[in-house]
């Protein structure tokens, strides 16, 4: 063990994590395939990518990948994948990219449905995020 | 619309634990506000500078003091922070002295660890996988 770990018996906190673990977690292979459609995700958040598409990649149906990543991340896919999307928005307009690009960058083909979604998720619009983050670098 | 601006963890030393939580853990320290013999102090993500602060909140109040050590005994996090990262940012944190009592574990959807801030906290890191 390294030298940095400072303890070698578990604390209250792990025993707790090994026992939660042991009764509560899903099958390991639910969490491989999950991770899959994440990175898959991930890599094609610009694109028009459908449910169904990202259920394959995890060897799902959409029905039950849908109950599956739900159970594992605590929300929808089709919510991950907004997040994931605003996310990236966000780092692209802290960056000084022109809302128009971003909003297509990040997988949006209308700025008003970016807007609404950008502001409801943020509570800023776009060109507000973008002026706070900007100043606030200066 | 309501939405988080502050959270804070208490500190027994706010010096000591600016230093910390800057040149150790990498935050930007946002404000410093004098008030009597403590400050009103916080730190940032450098990512989300205008995102919610970190308040090094002065550990003065008695019953805090006992209730922050039975969480540090039993190993409980106080907060947790994310990173892209784990194993990474694990490895930059020892090389710079950081103590940790949980080595990165996976957990289902997440990898974890639990370092010591040095200021009477058990911090867990977070990678969501």
């Amino acid at each position: 063990m390294n030298d940095s770990v400072t303890k070698t018996t578990k604390t209250y906190f792990e025993i707790q994590l090994d026992r939660l673990f042991k009764e509560h977690y899903l099958p390991e292979h639910y969490y491989v395939q999950v991770r899959q459609s994440k990175s898959f995700m991930e890599k094609y958040l610009s694109d028009k990518i459908e449910l169904e598409k990202i259920a394959s990649t995890a060897f799902m149906s959409r029905f039950h990948y849908t109950r599956i990543f739900k159970k594992v991340y605590g929300l929808s896919p089709r919510k991950y994948l907004r997040d994931l999307r605003l996310n990236k928005g966000k780092e692209l307009l802290r960056q000084g990219l022109c809302i128009s690009q971003v909003c297509f960058d990040v997988g949006y083909d209308s700025l008003p449905t970016f807007y609404n979604a950008f502001k409801k998720a943020t509570g800023y619009s776009p060109k507000e995020y973008q002026t706070l983050n900007k100043s606030n670098l200066e | 619309m309501i939405r988080i601006h502050v959270t804070s963890v208490p500190v027994d030393n706010q010096n000591k634990a600016l230093k910390f939580y800057t040149e150790k853990l990498g935050f930007i320290k946002k404000t410093e506000v004098p008030l009597g013999e403590h400050k009103w102090l916080t730190v940032v993500s450098p990512n989300e500078q205008n995102g919610v602060e970190l308040l090094l909140e002065p550990m003065g109040f008695e019953p805090a003091r006992v209730y922050q050590k039975a969480l540090k005994d039993a190993g409980i996090p106080y907060t947790s922070f994310m990173v892209a990262d784990l194993n990474k940012e694990y490895e930059r944190l020892i090389g710079t002295g950081v103590k940790f009592s949980m080595q990165p574990r996976e957990m289902g959807p997440v990898k974890m660890a639990i370092l010591d801030d040095t200021c009477g906290n058990n911090i867990q890191l977070i990678q969501m996988l």
